[in-house]
């Protein structure tokens, strides 16, 4: 670069644009590199800036040197003619392969530069990275508040499945994490080991098991089951209403029974907050906390949480099938053992009696 | 707070980016980041899908997203398929495009399933709706040909008019010739559900006046010897359903037939084929092995035609077809037809006690080890057994949807005798992706323990006259986690099971139980305890008051919603609701 200010544009072989990015540093930049931008190519033309030093054009505040650099890189492969398609794609992919926060800062600067091109590619870029993620992990990945309320979060359309486990774990979570700000306030380091969930599951349990020997199904008409088109399909539902009536008679007794509704009152949620585990593995004593907590705790203390958490959620999968044998045995029934091998394939021994 | 400092778009920007993520889901979840996500996210959303038109108002969703330009909504339970809902039950769209007539004079595309469309809707679309362009009716009813005409007439912009297997009370095929002489801008069109003669000389004139057009399905009454004009007057189609595909034997009809097919070079799917002429099939196999897409189902043909055509079709993925095709045409299918990814097989003769074709478990063992992209399957036959079940498992790990219907409820394997559990179990084992599965044949609650267990993608599960008890159900509720529909038909399940998993009705888009054991006490507790859930109980026998409350309901449908209890029930609904659950009627 020319040490000396000058004043007057003199001919040469390469001419140049002069820049000013937000941070008050000066750039020189080759004009077919630059005037490939559309807005510096509006500015030079209106106004004639950036023909010098003195004159230099202030970008947009978006446009910080790192990004300038950025910028520069693609307007500078891009402005030369004659690239194939395939090595347009590869630039292309290549240069979107950053980190998020550049590429957010990128697209921004580009937006201003109003390179449309490169806005397409960076916004293509980013919405590939949205999808996918659920709303905690997009949060994450942008540093986005939560703030949404609860009513608001169930007020849209819910395409989203809510793994009811999930919803306890987070409740715990945020119990643990109040548990954990109480004490910092008390200046209690030592953390407390979360009580085992070893509870009993019997409550829900013996309702399940108890009285279903007298379930033993109505034993449904030999009616046919399905018809793929209305037209050829009789009215099955009339057939089938007198034959309904055999199975009156073997109705369980258990739905005058008080745990029945001691475990509805431990699976049913009251509200939106206290959603409980419908299945098996928790007894109505089990307390839930109200609301949420504001996440405002060190990232080792955070990471201890995890760890309890996912240690928490691992005991809970793996009971599952100890569980099933609990009901199945419960049901009198030869338990199917389904062995897995090393390579994934399965055996089924079928012994029912 | 945030740990870290957010970084900040400018909205247009962020706008930009979101209108790359097209998937419902995303933008749910796109929603639900923070506030001015939601809010960004809300103004420039343009397609809707609305799973159940009971779980959201008209006005929430045209006040949340005030662009939208193409809505698609579904209405009746799956079950109203088989005549298991009763006439008059709801889903009317007419709430939704009085609606929308006033929030979206922008609206260009609307999707309705199995909904009453009535023909003062569709007045009031051909109307509103300036740019209007897409009509699909699938499975509906209510409306007329009346109806049809003020659409033609007012649809100046329309592309696609799809009725697909709707209800149409057809008074005057001249419906028709209200599309304006001026109107070229048709690409799709599907009457094949309509019942009557439409005027041919007004199709024909529509037909080749569009130079757009790529679909299109005829109903049956169009006749085989007009078929050739028609094509001629469109060889740029992809999909043509034919008419009825008889005629006289005649060899200037055939050729006429044979010369206008060859001319349709770009032709890849066929359907219609009522009342199928053998000899006439010859004239489609010049096109034969362009063929993606292929529906016999309405073709009553013996096997040795069926084969000869299919065995033609070397790049067919999807293959409809009735169960004439025999286990031999299956098999020549799994030499020929590499690319199949989709089978569904129907029955001839559902009601007949006995077998009336060669059709047995091993037609599809065949097709799933020949075909290794089989990943979409429906299939009616007699006889089932549990190693048939399991080699096709292990064959099609790859399966999405598996729906096997053994015609005879409660059959056991009929090698063995055992229930059908064990095969099912290594069906939802192996097929890690299964979201869609059917199950029939003797099957007790040990097919629900395997599919609790395997089933964590599983959307949609249809069950009929099976298990033995209430735990049956427990399994399935507590263990599929990604579970949106269940269906229940006849089987024996109760309270317990429902009340215990209350919380995961919340987490379903529906359950319909039928001829269970539920009864209306269970169903007062569900309503009063979970009031995001629509807890609808369906008896034609009177006020559900008028029995004990131990006395189990006819039908069940529970739905949840976020707009409360739907205000348009018929006389044999019952809304379980919080304090009484007497109807004032």
């Amino acid at each position: 670069m020319s040490g000396t200010a000058m004043a007057v544009v003199k001919p040469e072989m390469t001419s140049y644009i002069w820049l000013q990015t937000v941070d008050g540093s000066i750039h020189q930049v080759e004009e077919e590199v630059a005037m490939f931008c559309p807005m510096i190519c509006q500015e030079v033309l209106q106004t004639g800036m950036g023909s010098s030093k003195t004159c230099a054009i202030s970008l947009p505040h978006h446009v910080n040197p790192a990004i300038f650099d950025l910028i520069l890189d693609y307007c500078r492969f891009h402005q030369v003619p004659g690239h194939s398609n395939k090595e347009l794609k590869i630039f292309n992919e290549k240069f979107v392969r950053i980190d998020t926060k550049k590429l957010c800062e990128l697209t921004s600067a580009a937006d201003s530069l109003q390179l449309k091109p490169l806005v397409d590619l960076t916004s293509r870029a980013l919405a590939r990275i949205i999808e996918g993620k659920t709303p905690e992990e997009i949060r994450e990945t942008f540093h986005l508040p939560d703030d949404l309320t609860e009513e608001e979060k169930l007020e849209p359309l819910r395409n989203v499945t809510d793994d009811p486990r999930i919803r306890l774990l987070n409740r715990l979570y945020a119990r643990k994490r109040k548990e954990l700000q109480e004490r910092k306030k008390l200046k209690d380091v030592a953390v407390e080991e979360e009580p085992k969930d070893e509870r009993s599951v019997e409550d829900l349990l013996s309702f399940i098991n108890g009285a279903d020997g007298d379930i033993k199904g109505t034993r449904a008409s030999k009616n046919k089951k399905k018809n793929r088109r209305k037209d050829q399909a009789k009215d099955l539902s009339s057939k089938n209403a007198n034959e309904n009536n055999k199975g009156l008679n073997l109705l369980p007794s258990a739905y005058h029974n008080v745990n029945f509704d001691k475990a509805l009152e431990a699976s049913a949620s009251k509200h939106s907050r206290m959603q409980t585990i419908p299945a098996v593995n928790f007894s109505p004593k089990f307390e839930f906390i109200d609301g949420d907590v504001d996440d405002d705790l060190d990232p080792a203390v955070k990471e201890e949480l995890d760890r309890e958490v996912e240690d928490f959620a691992r005991r809970l999968n793996s009971d599952w099938p100890e569980r099933m044998q609990i009901l199945s045995l419960g049901q009198d029934r030869r338990l199917v053992p389904i062995s897995v091998n090393g390579n994934g394939s399965t055996h089924l021994y079928t012994s029912l009696c | 707070m945030r740990p870290k400092l957010a970084y900040s778009f400018p909205e247009e920007v962020l706008e930009h980016v979101f209108s790359f993520i097209e998937c419902d889901k995303d933008r749910g979840s796109i929603s639900l980041v923070c506030k001015s996500w939601y809010e960004i996210e809300r103004w420039c959303r343009r397609r809707v899908f609305v799973g159940n038109c009971y779980a959201v108002s008209p006005a929430t969703v045209v006040n949340r997203f005030p662009k939208v330009r193409s809505i698609t909504i579904k209405g009746k339970p799956h079950f109203a398929d088989f005549n298991l809902v009763p006439e008059g039950w709801g889903a009317y769209v007419g709430p939704w495009i009085k609606a929308m007539a006033a929030a979206y004079p922008w609206l260009q595309e609307i999707r309705l399933k199995r909904m009453v469309v009535t023909d003062e809707c569709l007045e009031l679309i051909a109307k509103s709706f300036k740019n209007f362009g897409v009509l699909v009716l699938t499975s509906c009813e209510g409306f007329t040909t009346d109806g049809l005409a003020a659409i033609a007439a007012h649809c100046r912009n329309l592309r696609e008019l799809e009725l697909r297997e709707s209800e149409v009370e057809d008074i005057c095929g001249h419906w028709l010739s209200h599309f304006p002489d001026s109107y070229t801008s048709l690409v799709s069109l599907n009457i094949s559900c309509l019942g009557n003669e439409v005027n041919l000389s007004a199709l024909e004139r529509l037909v080749s006046r569009c130079p757009n057009l790529q679909t299109l399905r005829l109903n049956r009454a169009v006749p085989l010897d007009r078929l050739a004009n028609l094509l001629r007057g469109a060889p740029q189609l992809v999909e043509l359903g034919t008419g009825a595909y008889t005629s006289e034997m005649r060899p200037e009809v055939f050729s006429n037939l044979a010369e206008a097919f060859a001319g349709c070079r770009q032709l890849k799917s066929l359907s219609g084929f009522w009342d199928v002429l053998p000899s006439y099939l010859p004239a489609v196999y010049p096109i034969c092995s362009n063929l993606t897409s292929l529906n016999m189902s309405y073709a009553t043909i013996q096997s040795p035609d069926l084969i000869k055509l299919v065995s033609q079709c070397e790049n067919l993925q999807r293959l409809w077809v009735l169960d004439y095709i025999e286990d031999a045409g299956l098999e020549v299918i799994a030499a020929s037809c590499k690319d199949l990814r989709e089978l569904r097989v129907f029955p001839s003769d559902p009601f007949g006690l006995e077998p009336n074709v060669a059709l047995t478990e091993q037609g599809l063992v065949s097709v799933s080890e020949g075909c290794s992209k089989l990943q979409s399957v429906l299939y009616f036959c007699r006889q089932m057994s549990n190693v048939a079940l399991l080699t096709i498992a292990r064959n099609r790990p790859n399966m999405t949807r598996f729906r096997l219907c053994i015609i005879e409820p409660q059959v056991p394997d009929y090698l063995t005798q055992d229930p059908l559990d064990a095969g099912f179990g290594a069906i939802v084992e192996h097929c890690k992706d299964l979201r869609r599965l059917s199950l029939s044949g003797l099957l007790t609650d040990r097919v629900f323990e395997y599919i609790g267990t395997y089933g964590k993608k599983l959307e949609m599960l249809s069950v009929a006259f099976a298990g033995d008890s209430d735990l049956g159900l427990h399994h399935v509720l507590s263990g599929c986690d990604n579970l949106r529909k269940l269906e229940i038909r006849d089987c024996p399940f109760g309270d317990k099971a429902l009340l215990a998993n209350a919380a995961k009705l919340e987490t379903m888009r529906s359950l319909w139980m039928s001829s269970c054991l539920v009864s209306y006490g269970a169903c007062k507790l569900l309503g009063q305890k979970m009031p995001m859930l629509n807890v609808e109980v369906i008896d034609e026998r009177g006020p559900p008051d008028s029995r004990p409350d131990n006395s189990p309901v006819e039908k069940l449908y529970i739905y949840r919603t976020v707009s409360g209890p739907r205000l348009d029930m018929p006389g044999y609904v019952w809304r379980m609701e919080d304090d009484s659950a007497l109807r004032i009627s």
